[in-house]
């Protein structure tokens, strides 16, 4: 008979109190993992929403907001700039784009950089207000590798329109019905499959005769700039855009990505400590259980130590009950953590999957058996400390 | 083989304190039967104790084959536990969680060696429980858990057996029995000091040792030994 067989025959004669003080622990554990899976699960959408924009610059136009102020009093804010890019400057942008581009891919004459223009005007139809979208048809599915035509087709004559899947579904659009923008007719070539994003609630024209049905000919709202390499050096395009170019600003989405990955890193990093605390309760928990249990068992110890046993197989005893506690805290953190995250992640950052991470049971495991080991230290060092003798005459 | 030199011990300080054994000198030789009477409070108890390392002492020294131990270490009165002394109580003290195979184990678990269930039922055999090894300790009469306590206490073949009112729970028969293996276990070489206070019991022992108020007040002979 080995001495982990004497705890745990001791340990299944126990079984309530070593499920109790399991509990504690896996409350702490619980946290830590729900919070980590929700965190991968949203860091995971933020990189998904990375790797479908790609290596892309939004340029939009540059306006700037400045405080109005007299004295003291603030006045509100006034808006500096044009409201639209000009068209004519979209050779000026390719060809900047290029230009950095160019040394890198020596290889290559064709353009690296690919426009996809847009003008957003706001419109109704049948009554319901949407934002109708005017694209150049050419570039468009360029940029947006991800839509994917669910109905009809995709736009190709200068009257054709193309439906978000929500517009087609509130509205009852479908492929082959005729629309109204601001007197202009369209026929609905197709409808987009879903995407996740506003762009279902959109209808899509070609940029040309949405610039004459609005009388904007010449302009654009915003322009999508995809660099055709996987590892270009997109914010260096972005500055050479902004340094070329006057009145526009362009942003690299990357930048967009990593600025929402930083705030989701700190809200992560703030919810971890936090639970921090509760593992903190958790180690208090099982210490006391473990005092308790250390009260509770002195004749037991006594016994022990009276028919040979050492201090040290004494704080060996403790030490596997606290690997018990800890593995079975680990485990049921782990499976309530995940449920956590099931339940609340949705809540938390809207539109996430979340998903099981096998590699978090270790880690699970490892930090409830790491609390439960150091909540025990001091109990199991106490029940070292007994006379013999004491231990049966305190009962 | 044993010998106890000028030993008190004391409870409390000051005038709350109590004095549990005054000034006890001893000597017990291998193979001896010794047993210790006295009324309750006399120190009988404290003074097995104290000879088996389970209680410190106040004053005075014991020395065991010549050497002093008790001033040795918690870790050098492990090693003594686990040969040359073993324990027998009034309340079993098996742990309830064991069958009575794994109590009897327990001190080769302790001492490292190897601990398989064959000698640990051959001495269940020797008690007289050779088919009740795999009974819990909450499922045997008080007599059959104190033959378990005896053959944990053999099973590291210790050269002295201190026992603390072996018989205090049993009715006079089972008692009886019991004291019948004793006498079994001395016959075969072992040292015994039990602590009783039946006067039956005690005349099976070959020498008496009366105790008041922490004192030796008679230590002679028994009617075993005198006929």
């Amino acid at each position: 008979m080995k001495l982990f067989q004497v705890v745990l025959k001791d340990i299944s004669s126990r079984k309530k109190r070593l499920f109790y003080a399991a509990l504690g622990v896996a409350v702490g554990t619980m946290t830590i993992i729900g919070i980590l899976t929700v965190a991968d699960a949203g860091q995971q959408r933020i990189y998904d929403q990375l790797d479908k924009y790609g290596p892309n610059i939004l340029v939009t136009p540059a306006i700037t907001s400045l405080d109005m102020q007299m004295g003291n009093m603030n006045l509100g804010t006034v808006s500096v700039g044009d409201n639209y890019i000009e068209e004519s400057k979209l050779p000026a942008i390719k060809k900047t784009g290029n230009d950095i581009l160019a040394p890198l891919n020596a290889h290559t004459s064709s353009d690296l950089v690919t426009l996809a223009p847009k003008l957003y005007v706001n419109t109704e139809i049948n009554g319901t207000k949407i934002v109708a979208v005017g694209i150049d048809s050419r570039y468009e599915m360029s940029v947006k590798l991800w839509w994917e035509v669910s109905r009809g087709s995709y736009i190709f004559d200068p009257h054709d329109a193309l439906a978000g899947s929500m517009v087609s579904e509130l509205l009852g659009i479908n492929p082959g019905d005729s629309i109204d923008l601001n007197g202009t007719g369209f026929t609905v070539a197709g409808v987009l499959a879903s995407t996740g994003s506003d762009d279902d609630y959109r209808v899509f024209v070609p940029l040309n005769t949405l610039q004459q049905a609005f009388d904007k000919e010449g302009l654009i709202s915003s322009v999508d700039v995809r660099g055709c390499c996987t590892t270009c050096p997109i914010e260096e395009v972005a500055d050479g855009i902004n340094n070329a170019v006057t009145g526009i600003r362009a942003v690299a989405i990357k930048q967009v990505a990593a600025s929402e990955m930083g705030m989701m890193e700190k809200v992560s990093s703030t919810m971890l400590s936090l639970s921090g605390i509760t593992l903190a309760v958790g180690l208090f928990g099982v210490a006391n259980t473990m005092l308790a249990s250390v009260n509770e068992r002195l004749k037991d110890i006594g016994i022990m130590r009276a028919v040979g046993a050492s201090r040290r197989q004494i704080v060996k005893i403790f030490t596997y009950e606290a690997l018990a506690i800890g593995i079975l805290g680990g485990l049921l953190g782990y499976a309530a953590g995940n449920m956590l995250a099931f339940a609340l992640g949705p809540f938390i950052f809207e539109g996430i999957e979340i998903a099981f991470i096998p590699v978090y049971l270790p880690l699970s495991i490892g930090v409830a058996t790491l609390i439960s080991v150091v909540a025990t230290g001091y109990p199991a060092f106490r029940a070292t400390k007994f006379k013999v003798a004491d231990s049966f005459r305190s009962l | 083989m044993l010998e106890v030199k000028n030993v008190s011990k004391y409870y409390g300080q000051g005038h709350t304190r109590v004095t549990a054994l005054d000034g006890v000198s001893m000597a017990v030789n291998d193979g001896d039967y010794v047993a210790i009477m006295g009324p309750s409070g006399s120190g009988k108890s404290t003074l097995v104790n104290i000879i088996g390392g389970l209680d410190s002492l106040s004053c005075g020294e014991i020395h065991l084959d010549g050497k002093r131990i008790d001033d040795r270490n918690e870790n050098s009165l492990v090693e003594l536990r686990r040969g040359e002394i073993a324990y027998i109580f009034q309340q079993y003290h098996l742990l309830p969680s064991l069958t009575a195979v794994e109590n009897v184990m327990l001190p080769l678990t302790f001492a490292g060696t190897r601990a398989d269930q064959s000698t640990a039922l051959k001495m269940l055999e020797e008690v007289g429980l050779g088919k009740r090894g795999h009974h819990r300790p909450a499922q045997l009469s008080g007599g059959e858990q104190q033959r378990v306590a005896i053959a944990r206490a053999l099973v590291g073949k210790p050269r002295l057996i201190l026992a603390d009112e072996p018989t205090g729970n049993m009715d006079r028969k089972t008692g009886a029995q019991i004291m019948a293996l004793f006498d079994f276990l001395n016959k075969e070489g072992h040292t015994i000091i039990t602590v009783t206070h039946d006067p039956a019991v005690a005349e099976l022992a070959h020498r008496l040792i009366m105790l008041e108020d922490g004192k030796i007040t008679e230590d002679r002979p028994t009617t075993a030994v005198c006929g």
